[in-house]
């Protein structure tokens, strides 16, 4: 029998909506600093923020586990912890990304590398664990999933390590969205450009107008899992940092360049604005901010164009989040536990024009795409937080009025028994919309 | 009859004006930014993302057609779409750049004769194999490449190969719960080899004539040199 529903759209004109929807995809990204290859973007007040939260033994249920909070102010529950999604087990939970139809949360544990398939789509407010991907290490080789970047159909893994000798000698792994493993690509190690590269792997960043691919480079299992304390101790773990960011041709996935960037470069943030074909990371080990862009010739070229704190003291950048008109950059810097905007209207020489005390420790900054609020996560890895009283465990939340930033909540996620939070991602309520399946019903 | 249905009747008849005018001259719409030389077709491999679903659609004749034969022997680009979706920058920015690939495909015959474009309807409720079948010659239509067409006998036939494709699909909705009249849907293309396996997608960003024109000629240098 046919079915009886009635397309409605059948009188539609559906196009003016349509352009809307076709015009905001070309002109941005997403908020500032997703894959440009994801929809949906969230250009108002964000519905909540999911957390992806390392579990603590004898905390709760010491699990890894997505934790969603309410951030809308005209929400009851604005504030508080309405959902939490543990996948049962520890794996020191770190990043996670967005797939390109903004329905699911791929989320990365660095110790385990299992990676957590949850849908954030048919319900934001109460994600649902749906797939686990178990094969990475078997697959590609490489361990320590990282940056999870939309690609149409499929998800670019950037790892941080490989099995063998759980160093930082790694690369990427492409899955499609159904999480079926389709290819690896090493990190260079060979030189390329003139640069010799190093095989580090950490972040990844497109600019599908230039074709171009960005990665960054950090440390491999044998660091990252231990204790903080030890490895700067100790010099010949410190030799063992990244120190390069490659430039790939995206279409063919090589290498065209290898930059120097010493010190451990990790964040990539592409300015967003119209025809702003540049990109900045901090490197965490020199506390120095990297402008990348091309030279007149067509090169890409790294310099470093700014110094965050003082990098005497190693306040350790950890994470950065720029403006969706791409002048404004937050830099949160871990040791000292201070967020600081830098004004970045002209990228060759970034301004401090504010920094404000904002935890014991501090790791992830995500900002609106309004930029009127910032969100801050105290977590960086479960061997490297302070410990003692230090060891606060948090997500604070801020208004930003371009001044000075005002609190607005804070969750504790120690007092919450929740563990320790690191990456944050928005999502906002569906809109007036059915599923299609819906209609079919 | 729906209400729906019965409260906008009238503007069917200005959507298929409208529809008929975008189809003789689509306004042209602008292309994602290209500041780059794409990459010479051949020197990169186009990586197997996923098959393609086996599902049975109708043709235009209203006969049953198996997605994996339609999309199999040629290279084929598949794209959705709804006959009445008119506006400038919308499904006709979709036509707009197939025509341009169309145009680069046409000019090496020998290349012509291994593509085909397919175009699968989202709306099957509306766009009935006769309807398709009469957007078909009045928009797709020519000898010099093939473009066919495919409906559903329903949205529930429909949404395995959406969902299988990841193409998004959602309608509007009234206060009340009802649909209303509009149809959002992410604009993708997919680029599929002669063996049914998907090969790149097509989002805005990556919605270049040339570069998806280079990636069909990389998969023709490919199976031409498989024999």
């Amino acid at each position: 029998m046919r079915h009886q529903y009635r397309q409605p759209t059948r009188v539609l004109c559906a196009g003016l909506m349509f352009a809307l929807l076709v015009v905001a995809s070309i002109a941005q990204g997403d908020e500032t600093c997703n894959s440009p290859y994801m929809s949906g973007l969230i250009t108002g007040q964000e519905d909540y923020i999911h957390v992806w939260t390392l579990g603590e033994p004898g905390l709760g249920d010491g699990s890894d586990k997505l934790v969603t909070i309410d951030v809308n102010p005209a929400s009851r529950t604005y504030g508080k912890v309405i959902a939490t999604a543990s996948v049962g087990g520890r794996g020191e939970a770190h990043h996670m990304g967005f797939t390109d139809d903004r329905k699911y949360l791929w989320a990365g544990g660095l110790d385990d590398s299992k990676i957590y398939v949850f849908d954030v789509g048919t319900n934001p407010a109460k994600p649902r664990l749906v797939r686990t991907i178990t094969n990475l290490s078997a697959k590609s080789g490489f361990i320590g999933p990282h940056t999870f970047y939309a690609l149409p159909g499929r998800m670019l893994i950037g790892n941080l390590s490989n099995s063998t000798d759980k160093g930082g000698v790694t690369g990427l792994a492409l899955y499609n969205n159904k999480g079926t493993f389709i290819t690896k690509y090493e990190m260079p190690t060979g030189t390329v450009g003139g640069v010799k590269g190093d095989g580090y792997g950490y972040d990844i960043a497109v600019n599908p107008a230039k074709n171009v691919m960005l990665t960054s480079s950090f440390a491999g299992w044998n660091n990252y899992m231990r204790n903080l304390g030890d490895v700067v101790k100790d010099p010949e773990a410190m030799k063992h940092f990244g120190s390069t960011m490659v430039a790939w041709n995206l279409k063919s996935m090589k290498p065209i360049q290898v930059l120097n960037v010493p010190g451990a470069p990790l964040e990539i943030r592409w300015a967003l604005g119209p025809g702003q074909n540049w990109a900045v990371t901090a490197a965490a080990l020199t506390s120095k901010i990297w402008l990348i862009r091309q030279d007149s010739h067509g090169t890409w070229a790294a310099k470093e164009v700014g110094t965050i704190g003082d990098p005497a003291k190693i306040p350790l950048p950890v994470d950065i989040s720029i403006s969706a008109d791409g002048k404004g950059l937050w830099v949160n810097t871990f040791m000292d536990g201070v967020t600081h905007y830098f004004d970045v209207t002209d990228p060759e020489h970034p301004k401090e024009t504010y920094q404000k005390h904002t935890g014991r420790q501090v790791n992830m900054v995500s900002q609106s795409w309004d930029g009127k609020r910032i969100y801050i996560t105290s977590s960086l890895l479960s061997k490297w937080d302070k410990t003692g009283e230090d060891n606060e465990q948090v997500l604070r939340a801020y208004r930003w009025d371009g001044k000075s930033l005002t609190t607005a909540f804070e969750v504790d996620f120690t007092k919450e028994k929740l563990g320790r939070p690191h990456h944050m991602k928005f999502t906002a309520k569906p809109t007036a919309q059915l599923a299609y399946a819906e209609t079919a019903r | 009859m729906s209400r729906l249905h019965a409260a906008v009747g009238a503007a069917g008849v200005i959507c298929a004006s409208a529809a008929a005018l975008s189809a003789v001259d689509p306004v042209a719409a602008v292309a994602p930014r290209l500041e780059f030389t794409p990459p010479r077709p051949g020197s990169y491999v186009l990586q197997k993302i996923q098959p393609v679903a086996n599902a049975t659609l109708l043709d235009e004749a209203g006969r049953p057609t198996r997605l994996s034969a339609a999309t199999t022997g040629r290279i084929t680009l598949l794209t959705f779409f709804y006959t009445y979706c008119a506006d400038p920058l919308g499904c006709p920015f979709a036509y707009h750049t197939l025509m341009q690939v169309r145009r680069g495909v046409v000019e090496d015959s020998r290349l012509a004769q291994h593509v085909r474009f397919l175009s699968v309807s989202l709306d099957p409720t509306t766009d009935t194999p006769e309807v398709v079948g009469r957007y078909k010659d009045m928009v797709m239509r020519d000898p010099r490449l093939d473009w066919n067409v495919l409906t559903a006998r329903s949205v529930r036939d429909l949404l395995p190969v959406l969902e299988d494709f990841g193409q998004d699909v959602s309608v509007e909705q009234a206060a009340d719960g009802t649909p209303r009249r509009t149809v959002h849907h992410m604009l993708k293309m997919f680029l599929i080899d002669r063996t049914g396996m998907v090969r790149e997608i097509y989002t805005l960003a990556y919605l270049q004539p040339e570069v998806i024109l280079n990636d069909i000629r990389t998969l023709y240098l490919e199976e031409k040199s498989k024999g």
